[in-house]
This record gives structure tokens, C-alpha cells and sequence, in this order.
């Protein structure tokens, strides 16, 4: 009976070694790779200063104009593009410029990013089940698994800063953008798919010229989503030493300075609602031209 | 049955032992705070006081602020041995004033406190850095990565209390004209991170850091002196530790204080050998950190430290308790 009693598990020094085991063969890795993968990411990291030097210093004035132009391209909105201004009016005012800036620099990289290599990935993932079968429990465990377990390695390996930050966020923020790809493109119809053939379409213009264009509401919804998860991992980012909104919402935490918390956060909840509204209305401009030939 | 009237015998034996040892000595309740060197002094000292003076030991565990309460007011327990005396010094100097506590050992660690530190290799390579004044001449040594051209300075977590510190001193020192650049770590695990993966290359890191540590006994991290003295308490207290202070005076940190502090109860009734023996030991920081590199590394607990210190360190304790009392230690670990 005692089997059923305790569970039959490694012993104490058994699991130990094997931890420890773990720990060395990694710490082995990154002392022999760590340098050359650190150099790989180096024109990413040197982009990413510029970048940021690039939104902090430009005057004011003209950044608000750069984002309500950004605001107007996407939404052809007035009041998006007034909620636009005041936000960032606001934020000023507030003192949180800089942060802000910081902020968007890192979330813009990190979206283009995400969105580079999520596209490619989730049309490789609709093309193939097997792919896809692969593909799909790795995105569960990028979305579920604690942040703070993969930024030990990632700082083990890459030290603090902005590359090891920019990881982390994509490695939350990538899964949406690559499902709903995968996803927008299998829910084509295949009546639609059978007409292309039958009219002689290739490969290529079967998947540039008809899935992924009758996909674009649901690649939309996988960019819209990216950028929000991109923005909920401010905070984690800034605790591997990204500058941005993240340090005083951090700040805050550890001192309970109320107000200051809710102020960078709210800052970051106004970047995501903007991002939000461009590039949902953007998406829905998008649909428009083809509603009235495919039936709603 | 043999076994049986063994252990009975042995039961008996232990018994009168344990009787005869509580006429000498009595109850003794050990503050075991929630931190590993203080979890590791609390079961040191439970083991000594047992088996060399035959107290009766029980370790009440607690953070700071708690323990400190409970002395005061309840009187238990009776002794703290790890107490960080800034973190509740006003009334604590009431509390020593009045003399409801006492302080028995004003410096049981070595070494401890806050500071800059450097890993060892790099004293060993540039021999001609010996204090802070030195290193911060040398900013090319400590290249930053987003800005290789500036030294790179990595500083305390966004809203710790020594981030403040560490902003005022990099201003007294004229960091930024140096060519340094203060990095925020964003968090404990981020500023480990970054002194790990530096050692781990063998690179040169300069930045803040605390001991008795594993950090600090790990990557045998040594702290800088700071080539100044300390600057006068009203300063530190009023400038230096303020978001706002306008001219900050270089300064070395401060230093922080631990003592083991014991109850008025004890300090009347206690055997003067278990006093003597509290006031005498003091922990190199060397083998402080050691214990606590042992701790982290096997994921041991104060008390298997404990025995491991007892084991390895002989020379060490035995300097603090009588022969008597040494001798019936080293029986009990056999």
C-alpha cells in the first residue's frame, strides 16, 4: 500500500542534481553562444536606441501631428483623431513625454516585429496540418507560461535591456497574430477557392489574390490583439530594464504612490485604446470595398 | 525488544541530560527572520545554545517589523540574531533607551551593508582601481551595451529605497560628466540578471549591490571603498536619501547596521557563557557568504547550513563558545 500512499518521485538529491544539471548545461550555453548571439541582435538593439532617441527628441509639436496624421490615415475619423491629440496633449501635461515615447518606440518595433513573423508563420500553418499541429502547442505554452520563467534565460543569455525586452513582449505578444492568420485563411470559403481554380488561378494567385485578402478581417483582429498583448507586457518589460511607461507604474508598485500609478497607467491604457481604434476602423475600412459582393 | 530498552534507556538518558541542562540554562526563543543569513545565524545559534549550553531552543519565525513588535512589547523572543537596525531605528533607540532591549553583539556579520561592487577579477586585472574615485575614472572599462562610447553604472531597481541613493552619489560623484550612464535594472531578479550573465563572461561590471549575500558570495563580488568617508548623518538622512536634494555631497553608503539584539528578560537571566558566546560571534564575511552560496546551490535550509558551518568551520565557532561547551557540540554532530 505504501506506493499508493507517497508518490513514487525522484529523491531530494536525484532532483537536485538534476536542476542543477540543467541550470550548468545552460549557463555552459550562453557563456559559449552567448556572444555571438548578443552580436546577432546588435543592429536590432542599435535600430531600437535610434529609434527611441529619434521619438524623444523630436520636438513635440511635431510628433502629436505625426500620430493624428497616423490617427487620420488609419480611421478617417475626426474624433479618433481628436481623441488622438488630447490624449497625448494630456500625457504631456502629465510629464509622462519621454516615458511615453519610450513606450511607443518599443511597442511599434515589437509590433512590426510580431507581425513580420507572424504572418509568414500562420500562412505556413493553414497551408499544412502538420505545421499547424506542431506549430499550435508551442503558442500555447508562448501564451500561458509565466513571463518571469523565460526572462531568467533571456537575461542569463542576453543580459537587460532592450533586446531581451523586445523578446519577451513578443513572445506573448506573436501567438495572436499567427492564429487568427491560420485561422482567417482556412475559413475562406471553398466554394470561392473552386471558382479561382476553375478560372485558372496559380498557387500563388489563389493565396495573394484571393485567401488572404478575404482573410484581412481576422489578420486584422490577430495585429489589433498583438498590439494590446505587446502594451500589457509594458510592465514586465521594464523590469529587465526597458525604459517606457513600465518604471514608475513599477515604481508605484514597490512605494503604493497611488497616483503615480495610476497615471503611467493610465497613459499606457490611452496608447492602447488609440492603437486600438485605428487599427480597428483601419481593418474595417479594408472589408468595405468587397461587402457588397460577398454576402455578409 | 533489545532495540526497545535501547531507545528507552537512550529516552532516559536524554532526559536527565535535558533536565539538568534546563536548571543551566532555561527556555531561549530564537527570532528566525525570513531571510537566508538570518535563517542561517537563527539555527547556528539554536544548535549551540542546545548542545553546548544545554538551553531548550525554539525559533519563532518573522520578518522585521513583526519581531521587532513582539520583543518589545511581549518580550519574545528573546534574542534577534540578524537585526537590520535603519529599518525600525527610532523605535528601537527608544526601546535601548528604556531598556527594554539591549544590543549583544553590535556587528555579528562582517562586511554587511550596501555598496558598489566590482567582481573580483577585475581588482585583480586593473590593480590601479582601489576605491570608487578610481573606478569612476575608468568608464571605458565598463562599457555600456545600448552606448558603448559611456560607462555603464548599474544602479537599484526602480522604486527601492537605495534607487535615491544611488541617483544622489552618481550627481555627487559627476558620473554623468565622467562619461556614465545610470541603468535602471527594473527589478531584483533584472539587476542579478545583469551581474550574473556579467560574470558569468568574465566581463567587467560595476553596480550596486548588498551583502551577506548569495549574489555577492556566488560570483565573489567585492565591494568598493568608496574613497570618501561618509558624509554627516543629517546629509545622508535629509539630501542624500531624498528624491530632492539639490547639491548632494559625495559620500561613502552609509553604513547599515545589524546587531543581535535580546530581550531585558534575557539579558538579566540568561547564563553568562550563552552571553559571551553571543557576543563573540561574529561571521567573516568570507564564510558568510559561503553558507549562504551552499544554501542557494543545494536549496538547503538555515538549519542544514547550520550543520554544515558547524562541520566545515570548527576553527571558526570554536573561538566563540568555551571548551566544554565545544566539545559537547562536536559530539552532537558525529
Amino acid at each position: 500500500m505504501e506506493l499508493f500512499d507517497d508518490f513514487p518521485s525522484l529523491g531530494r538529491t536525484e532532483l537536485r542534481d538534476l536542476k542543477k544539471g540543467i541550470d550548468l548545461a545552460f549557463r555552459d550555453f550562453s557563456q559559449a553562444n552567448g556572444e555571438a548571439i548578443e552580436g546577432f541582435f546588435d543592429p536590432l538593439m542599435f535600430f531600437m536606441v535610434w529609434f527611441e532617441k529619434l521619438l524623444i527628441n523630436a520636438p513635440w509639436p511635431l510628433m502629436i501631428l505625426i500620430f493624428a496624421l497616423l490617427a487620420w490615415l488609419g480611421a478617417r475619423s475626426i474624433p479618433i483623431v481628436i481623441g488622438t491629440i488630447a490624449s497625448f496633449l494630456a500625457i504631456g501635461f502629465f510629464g509622462m513625454w519621454e516615458d511615453t515615447m519610450a513606450t511607443v518606440a518599443i511597442i511599434s518595433v515589437a509590433t512590426f516585429l510580431c507581425i513580420g513573423l507572424g504572418i509568414p508563420l500562420g500562412i505556413l500553418m493553414s497551408r499544412s496540418n502538420r505545421v499547424q499541429a506542431v506549430i499550435t502547442p508551442i503558442l500555447d505554452v508562448m501564451q500561458t507560461i509565466p513571463s518571469f520563467v523565460y526572462l531568467i534565460p533571456v537575461v542569463m543569455l542576453l543580459g537587460i535591456g532592450k533586446v531581451p525586452g523586445l523578446i519577451a513582449v513578443c513572445i506573448y505578444a506573436i501567438p495572436p497574430i499567427v492564429r487568427l492568420t491560420n485561422l482567417g485563411i482556412r475559413l475562406v470559403d471553398k466554394e470561392v477557392l473552386e471558382a479561382a481554380e476553375a478560372f485558372g488561378s496559380s498557387y500563388r494567385q489563389k493565396l495573394f489574390d484571393v485567401q488572404i485578402p478575404l482573410a484581412l478581417p481576422n489578420i486584422f483582429a490577430g495585429v489589433n490583439q498583438t498590439i494590446m498583448m505587446a502594451l500589457a507586457m509594458v510592465v514586465i518589460a521594464a523590469m529587465i530594464g526597458v525604459k517606457g511607461l513600465g518604471v514608475p507604474v513599477l515604481r508605484a508598485v514597490s512605494n503604493q504612490y497611488l497616483a503615480l500609478g495610476m497615471m503611467n497607467g493610465l497613459a499606457i491604457v490611452a496608447l492602447a485604446v488609440i492603437f486600438d481604434r485605428v487599427s480597428q476602423e483601419y481593418g474595417k475600412r479594408l472589408q468595405k470595398h468587397r461587402q457588397g459582393g460577398h454576402g455578409v | 525488544m533489545n532495540k526497545l530498552v535501547k531507545g528507552l534507556a537512550a529516552a532516559g538518558v536524554a532526559a536527565a541530560m535535558s533536565q539538568g541542562a534546563v536548571a543551566a540554562c532555561g527556555d531561549v526563543t530564537i527570532a528566525e527572520m525570513n531571510w537566508a543569513s538570518a535563517e542561517f545565524m537563527a539555527n547556528v545559534d539554536k544548535i549551540i545554545l542546545e548542545k553546548g549550553y544545554g538551553c531548550n531552543v525554539e525559533l519563532i519565525p518573522g520578518a522585521t517589523l513583526t519581531t521587532f513588535a513582539s520583543m518589545e512589547t511581549k518580550g519574545v523572543p528573546d534574542i534577534a540574531p540578524e537585526l537590520w537596525t535603519q529599518a525600525v531605528e527610532v523605535p528601537l533607540r527608544a526601546a535601548l533607551e528604556a531598556g527594554s532591549l539591549h544590543s549583544m553583539n553590535p556587528k555579528p556579520i562582517q562586511g554587511a551593508g550596501e555598496g558598489w561592487v566590482v567582481p573580483d577579477y577585475t581588482l585583480v586585472n586593473h590593480p590601479e582601481l582601489k576605491t570608487v574615485l578610481d573606478i569612476i575614472e575608468h568608464p571605458e572599462l565598463f562599457p555600456y551595451k545600448e552606448d558603448p562610447s559611456k560607462g555603464a553604472f548599474v544602479g537599484c531597481p526602480a522604486g527601492w529605497g537605495c534607487q535615491q541613493v544611488n541617483n544622489n552619489l552618481f550627481t555627487a560623484f559627476d558620473m554623468e560628466a565622467k562619461g556614465w550612464v545610470l541603468v535602471d535594472p527594473g527589478s531584483a531578479a533584472g539587476l542579478d540578471g545583469a551581474m550574473a550573465k556579467a560574470v558569468q563572461r568574465g566581463d567587467d561590471y560595476f553596480g550596486y549591490y548588498w551583502s551577506p549575500t548569495a549574489m555577492m558570495g556566488k560570483y565573489k563580488m567585492e565591494m568598493v571603498d568608496f574613497g570618501v568617508p561618509f558624509v554627516e548623518m543629517d546629509h545622508w538622512t535629509n539630501c542624500i536619501t531624498q528624491a530632492e536634494c539639490a547639491a548632494p555631497k559625495q559620500s561613502a553608503w552609509s553604513a547599515s547596521e545589524i546587531n543581535t539584539i535580546v530581550t531585558d528578560s534575557f539579558m538579566k537571566n540568561n547564563d553568562p557563557k550563552t552571553a559571551a558566546y553571543i557576543s563573540a560571534r561574529v561571521f567573516p564575511a568570507a564564510e558568510m557568504g559561503e553558507m549562504l552560496v551552499y544554501m542557494g546551490d543545494n536549496q538547503a535550509s538555515g538549519g542544514d547550513a547550520a550543520i554544515e558551518f558547524l562541520k566545515n568551520h570548527e576553527d571558526l565557532w570554536t573561538q566563540w563558545v568555551g571548551v566544554q561547551a565545544a566539545n559537547l557540540i562536536k559530539k552532537s554532530l558525529n
